[in-house]
């Protein structure tokens, strides 16, 4: 009889998480798209600070004034670089489309050229401003490049999550896959792991802090780890307003001369 | 330095320091630099050595700013040079901006090429060789731009007349123009009068679009480089034939545009223009003072692309002179092509850079290898070098000023 029980608790235990993933009936997919189509407002402005430590402690910091709008079909990126000194007054424009066959549009205005020059937006494995994050990193990719499968569930910082493992369509892709904890019901990206073409943890991104601001969740602090090397970088918004009505006009060649 | 100059420098320096501590919100940046060049010919001569000390100062309020740069160059072999390269005031409305005073304004597509780039004059005391912002001379302009969505509609007035700046007379970049025998200058007519009549006016209509971005302009302009009136006659004193070389501005009508657009990874960049009542020397003695007007085309194609990390850009270039004749000293067709090539290693801090000029026609070029480091944000060293190939033509000419150099900057 004892052994039956044990036997019985066994399944049971066993079956739990399986029973628990059923009743979810969510897929790796969804969560995925949820995570890209939570709402962030219509428009956002904010300080970002971004700080590149190497694995000596050695500190860069470079800090920028960023506006977003969403245009419905297409969002609307524009910064201003305001340190260090040498970059100060070059600002950067990226147009991004809901059309995942569309290419972004970007410019970028050098102030001792006083010129902007439209370039190409191929190159999202370009690290940005030599930090550890790539373009494509700081976009919103978009969930049909990718096949998301749910592996499983963990607690993080206190924070029930789900565990999703995505392998990029595009075998060519810098990422061989990634693996990102994602808090359930408030969509937000804990944690990400980057693997490279060899499956080796490249780099991981953490998510620092977080709020409800305006009745949206933002990110406001995060840090990328490379791991190889040891560096980190870590990006912190702050004054950030939302949805406060910014002009159409603040996306134009006329802003982007004029800074800030 | 004479003392007159040392006296102003101080006064401008505490000016400026003095405008930085009490105006609170005025935005003081700038930078210092140390600016060596060494050339390679058997003297080792320094070619340059040059101390600068260059300050922006910019205020805003509500819909108006301003913007001042002073600068100041020193030399080892020459005067204190102080100038203001901009100095101008903006008002803002809604769909308009006014700029006033002196500044920089540059059109079209082109890097390193000027084909609609036409207003701001080019400082050539050292050819083509400083940093772009410091070729450019500001001009005192009334710049209005009305805006409607994504396009610009851009009015340029210039009252007053600037020339290009030609290298001194001792300098290793002069060159005196070429005549079968040595010419006299009268420079009594190569200023342009500062009247409302012989001020120059421009106009340009810009897109910027997903698909494309242009830009159609046009000008009623001076030509920034004088021709030069060979005058023949006989000296009163030899009785042998001379030429008095007469250097005047003329005008010029233009009208171009420019465009670039993105190719799946390749940027494609297009610029050209049509210049009308430009004068050429020609051996032609029918003519009087031994030019002839022409109009001509230029215009260049260029591509922007990467292979891996390194960033490549290519550009082709040609000059056409049109209803051409064979006694003209200008070949009816000038092509040149530029190429950039460039790398960053180290995060960033570390970038190579190789820029060229190819002159095709007559198989010259300048080659400029380029070495920069960030030693720490806003302090960067850089080593590069200046090399001329070819014995004719615009780089050519310059075979002997072959150079390397080292700059030091800090920028705040």
């Amino acid at each position: 009889m004892i052994r039956k029980i044990q036997v019985v608790i066994l399944a049971t235990l066993i079956a739990l998480p399986l029973l628990s993933f059923a009743g979810d009936k969510i897929s790796g997919q969804q969560i995925i798209e949820n995570v890209y189509n939570r709402p962030t407002g219509n428009d956002q402005q904010a300080d970002l600070t971004m700080s590149l430590i190497n694995s000596r402690g050695d500190e860069r910091v470079r800090t920028i004034r960023q506006f977003t709008k969403d245009f419905g079909e297409m969002e609307k990126k524009i910064m201003f670089f305001k340190s260090p000194a040498d970059v100060r007054n070059t600002s950067f424009m990226n147009w991004s489309y809901e059309d995942e066959n569309k290419d972004d549009d970007q410019w970028i205005y050098l102030p001792a050229l006083k010129k902007i020059k439209r370039i190409s937006s191929d190159s999202k494995s370009d690290y940005f401003m030599g930090s550890d994050f790539t373009y494509d990193d700081l976009g919103d990719r978009h969930p049909s490049q990718d096949t998301h499968k749910l592996i499983g569930e963990e607690m993080i910082g206190g924070e029930s999550c789900y565990v999703v493992k995505s392998i990029p369509k595009d075998e060519n892709y810098m990422y061989s896959k990634t693996v990102t904890w994602i808090i359930r019901n408030k969509w937000i990206g804990l944690k990400k792991d980057f693997y490279d073409e060899d499956e080796d943890l490249l780099k991981t991104l953490t998510v620092k802090k977080f709020e409800k601001i305006s009745g949206y969740w933002i990110i406001l602090s995060t840090e990328m780890h490379n791991v190889p090397k040891n560096h980190r970088t870590l990006i912190q918004l702050s004054n950030v307003t939302l949805d406060s009505g910014i002009s159409d006009t603040q996306f134009t060649e006329r802003m982007m001369r004029r800074g800030l | 330095m004479s003392k007159r100059k040392v006296i102003l420098t101080i006064l401008l320096t505490l000016l400026f320091l003095t405008i930085a501590s009490y105006g609170e919100s005025v935005y003081l940046s700038g930078y210092a630099r140390n600016y060596t060049g060494m050339l390679l010919n058997a003297g080792n001569e320094f070619s340059i050595v040059q101390n600068t000390f260059d300050l922006k100062l910019e205020h805003s309020r509500n819909r108006v700013a301003f913007k001042a740069n002073p600068y100041f160059y020193q030399y080892f072999d020459k005067d204190l040079k102080i100038g203001l390269r901009e100095a101008y005031l903006d008002i803002f409305f809604n769909r308009m901006d006014f700029r006033l005073g002196r500044q920089q304004i540059i059109w079209g597509k082109a890097d390193g090429v000027f084909i609609t780039d036409i207003i701001s004059p080019k400082n050539l005391s050292e050819f083509l060789l400083p940093d772009f912002d410091e070729i450019r001379l500001g001009v005192t302009a009334l710049k209005a731009d009305y805006y409607l969505g994504d396009n610009a509609f851009e009015l340029v007035w210039i009252p007053i007349f600037t020339p290009t700046q030609t290298p001194e007379e001792n300098s290793i970049w002069f060159r005196t123009p070429a005549f079968p025998i040595m010419p006299v200058f009268d420079y009594s007519q190569k200023g342009v009068t500062a009247s409302l009549e012989n001020s120059e006016l421009f106009a340009k209509f810009s897109a910027m679009t997903s698909l494309i971005d242009f830009e159609i302009m046009g000008g009623y302009v001076w030509d920034d480089d004088p021709t030069m009136h060979a005058r023949k006659g006989v000296d009163p004193n030899t009785m042998q034939p001379s030429i008095t070389v007469i250097p005047q501005h003329h005008r010029l009508s233009i009208g171009g545009g420019s465009f670039s657009t993105t190719i799946g990874a390749f940027v494609l960049r297009g610029e050209g223009a049509y210049y009308g009542g430009k004068y050429f020397q020609t051996a032609d003695v029918t003519t009087t003072d031994g030019i002839t007007e022409k109009d001509y085309l230029h215009y260049l194609a260029g591509l922007d692309f990467n292979i891996g990390d390194t960033r490549i850009s290519l550009q082709f270039i040609q000059q056409a002179i049109l209803d051409y004749d064979d006694q003209i000293a200008n070949d009816e067709f000038e092509n040149t092509a530029t190429i950039l090539v460039s790398r960053t290693f180290l995060r960033e801090t570390l970038k190579m850079e190789l820029f060229s000029y190819i002159g095709l026609t007559n198989e010259d070029a300048l080659i400029r290898p380029k070495l920069t480091y960030d030693f720490t944000d806003g302090f960067q060293l850089l080593l590069g070098a200046n090399i001329f190939t070819g014995t004719d033509g615009r780089f050519g000419q310059y075979d002997d000023n072959d150079m390397i150099y080292f700059k030091v900057k800090y920028s705040f």
